[in-house]
């Protein structure tokens, strides 16, 4: 439209390329999407169509895949899986935002004996293996008899066990002001109140993204849940989609394609509701002097 | 300002302290208890493979058995096949393993050897648990040194599943005796006269190969190690690139590519080997029908097949293994339980079951005339149960046979790597 409105030939030039770097981008678009779409238009198809078909959408849509979702799986409603999940990622985000923010201030505000030590070694637990602790710290939660609870998935997150993120958090810290300590300080605050007070509110942006990535992390758990729960009433969605499709049966790929488009919609809404926030704290700690 | 700073860092530790421990109390709030109370009802645990088809009928199954013995209550727990080794492993290590398992015999031997495995004779000679009744020799399945490691639910055997309307179209019909070269022919018969390919390529399953050994007088597994030289299985593996080139077999990529659902069900091939009670799932995948065929022979007589069998096998530490039989005895023995089952896991292993449940479906009909006609014409043979690291092994037939049929390694190199695989899969296990 612009197009023709468009008097000179620079300014046409100018639209043909960037009408020409849409188009290339909207290709790119479609290839990276064609996955996503595959999945959509599979969640429609009856389950024998489904495995072995590149066809984008269904020949003959059918809504079977998610009537099926309401019988629930291996006698178990979906809704008890959701509910499973949800307080796992919740729980999760809870304890990582509090106990890895209370050690980064430690490490950013605190002086103590062995500090970087203790900040070397941390970080070192990065480079450790899941699969090396995945039989000792089953064992020890076995002997304190919390297999088949909540507890194993976690109580590490309420102790700070995730470096990564006391590690993003350490270094947003470093960069705040210490004037801005010092001021409390001067005014009677304890570390506690500068923690709360202060630090907390300027760190949201890092907090933020610590409670997106724990979310997405815990709600897409497989290996977790599936060592430490051992009653189906208990599993959270990532195991409730296994239930769909087994080697000895006849699998039911158009139930289990349908749910996993379900168990999308929390982390989507999650994320949706919380990157405002992000992008808004980012846009403030910018501004400050 | 020093004393203050002690005084700050102290009251942290409280907060932070408290904090914990109210964590911890929500968190245990969020699952109750297991494990068994003593002097009321006795809970045992038993985990096993499967899906939600499978989990309904094993529901229904301990929901009677709940009823006929009001004292044990029976708690389950089930993943897909592999995740459920994973977790089973992790669980034996940890030692709390479940009470009762769903098994098969490429484990029999690696978890018997850890002594994670239950022996159940002490439970037959107390007369809670019957050998009596099964088929074709199935209660000898899981002996192992005198020791009885677990009890059969159901039998499958290898067999060769076919696409019936291209068979009929090239005018190939396969008989009893049939021989390797007679079924080669009429393989490229078949992709000569419909331009399908005959079969989708056998190399890669481990348990064609054993036939083909069997009928040798050899076997894929030995009791404690492989029972073939490389040359064997490089001039095995050679022929059957040939066959892939001449397109025989099907191409390699597109088998790959329709994964998870079978190459004959997509119609790629018009015949492949996998378990007889694999055979449910070509129904209900493909748009051909399908049915079984026999499997070609060395000398026209010996097919080299054996019943393979899910079995169900207890757990070592159990502290219940009186209940842990009567489970067990329960599930393979009632008819009822049989009925509710029906071929699930396979033709059901003991004669009140396999009484009980009237096939009604096409597929479990054929499978179970198939299984009725393999016994009665006696080519049926006993089976080693495998070594420890089978499982291993078995994956990496599968893996490096495949990465050979894509082009990734010559024959020669896949099976030098598949013997030193081998080799450190014994050791690791021994």
């Amino acid at each position: 439209m612009t197009l023709t409105l468009d008097p000179t030939s620079s300014n046409r030039r100018r639209h043909a390329g960037s009408l020409g770097w849409h188009l290339g981008a909207l290709a790119v678009l479609a290839v990276v999407l064609y996955p996503v779409v595959w999945v959509l238009g599979g969640s429609f198809k009856p389950g024998n169509e489904i495995i072995g078909s590149l066809d984008l959408l269904p020949t003959d849509p059918i809504v079977a895949n998610y009537t099926r979702l309401t019988e629930g799986i291996a006698g178990i409603p979906i809704s008890t899986f959701f509910v499973n999940s949800t307080i796992l990622a919740v729980g999760s985000v809870g304890g990582v935002v509090i106990s890895c923010s209370l050690a980064a201030y430690a490490f950013t505000r605190i002086r103590f004996a062995g500090r970087n030590l203790l900040f070397t070694l941390m970080i070192g637990t990065l480079l450790l293996p899941y699969h090396v602790l995945m039989i000792p710290q089953y064992v020890l939660f076995q002997k304190l008899e919390l297999i088949n609870t909540m507890v194993p998935l976690l109580l590490g997150k309420y102790l700070a066990v995730d470096a990564f993120f006391v590690f993003l958090m350490v270094q947003f810290m470093r960069a705040l002001p210490k004037e801005l300590d010092e001021a409390a300080r001067l005014d009677g605050c304890g570390h506690l109140r500068i923690y709360w007070s202060i630090v907390l509110p300027l760190c949201r942006p890092a907090l933020i993204t610590s409670a997106i990535f724990t979310f997405i992390n815990a709600w897409n758990d497989f290996m977790g849940p599936l060592l430490y729960l051992n009653e189906p009433e208990k599993y959270t969605v990532s195991l409730g989609l296994k239930m769909f499709v087994d080697q000895d049966a006849v699998a039911d790929y158009g139930g289990m394609i349908a749910m996993s488009l379900v168990a999308l919609l929390p982390v989507l809404a999650f994320f949706l509701a919380f990157q405002r926030y992000l992008i808004d704290g980012m846009a403030t700690s910018g501004l400050k002097g | 300002m020093r004393t203050t700073r002690h005084v700050e860092r102290r009251t942290f530790l409280k907060a932070a302290g408290a904090s914990l421990a109210t964590v911890g109390l929500t968190a245990a709030g969020c699952g109750g208890g297991s494990g068994s109370s003593g002097g009321g009802p006795v809970t045992i645990r038993y985990a096993w493979w499967g899906a939600d088809d499978r989990a309904k009928k094993i529901n229904e199954s301990i929901a009677l058995f709940e009823k006929k013995h009001p004292k044990i209550k029976v708690k389950t727990d089930f993943q897909p096949y592999v995740d459920f080794w994973k977790k089973f492993n992790t669980q034996a290590a940890g030692g709390n393993p479940p009470d009762v398992i769903q098994n098969a015999v490429t484990f029999l031997r690696k978890y018997a050897a850890r002594n994670v495995l239950l022996d159940l004779n002490p439970q037959v000679q107390a007369g809670n648990l019957s050998t009596d009744n099964f088929r074709a020799g199935l209660e000898k399945f899981a002996e192992i040194d005198g020791k009885l490691l677990g009890l059969p639910v159901g039998s499958n055997s290898m067999s060769y599943i076919i696409d019936e309307k291209v068979y009929e179209k090239a005018g190939v019909t396969p008989e009893f005796g049939w021989t390797w070269d007679e079924w080669y022919a009429g393989l490229q018969k078949i992709k000569s006269r419909t331009g399908v390919p005959g079969d989708s390529g056998p190399h890669s399953i481990m348990y064609y190969y054993d036939l083909k050994l069997r009928q040798q007088g050899k076997a894929f597994f030995t009791e404690d190690g492989l029972g073939f030289q490389e040359s064997d299985l490089e001039a095995e593996w050679t022929e059957a690139m040939k066959r892939i080139r001449s397109g025989v077999y099907s191409d390699a990529k597109k088998v790959e590519q329709i994964k998870p659902k079978a190459a004959t069900a997509g119609g790629l091939s018009a015949g492949e080997f996998t378990w007889d009670n694999f055979t449910v799932r070509y129904a209900a995948e493909g748009k051909s029908s399908y049915g079984i065929a026999p499997i070609p022979t060395t000398d026209g007589k010996k097919t080299g097949q054996y019943l393979g069998s899910l079995m169900l096998s207890g757990t070592a530490r159990t502290k219940h293994p009186e209940e842990v039989a009567t489970f067990i005895n329960f599930m393979v023995h009632d008819p009822e339980v049989g009925r509710i089952m029906g071929y699930d896991r396979g033709v059901l292993s003991t004669t009140e079951q396999f009484e009980a449940f009237e096939p009604t479906d096409k597929v479990s009909k054929q499978i179970s005339e198939y299984e009725t006609k393999i016994a009665e014409t006696g080519v049926l043979e006993p089976i080693t149960p495998h070594p420890a690291g089978a499982d291993v092994i078995e994956a990496a037939f599968l893996r490096l046979a495949t990465e050979m049929s894509l082009d990734k390694a010559s024959p020669g190199e896949a099976v030098d790597k598949f013997f030193t695989e081998a080799k450190t899969a014994f050791t690791a296990n021994a």
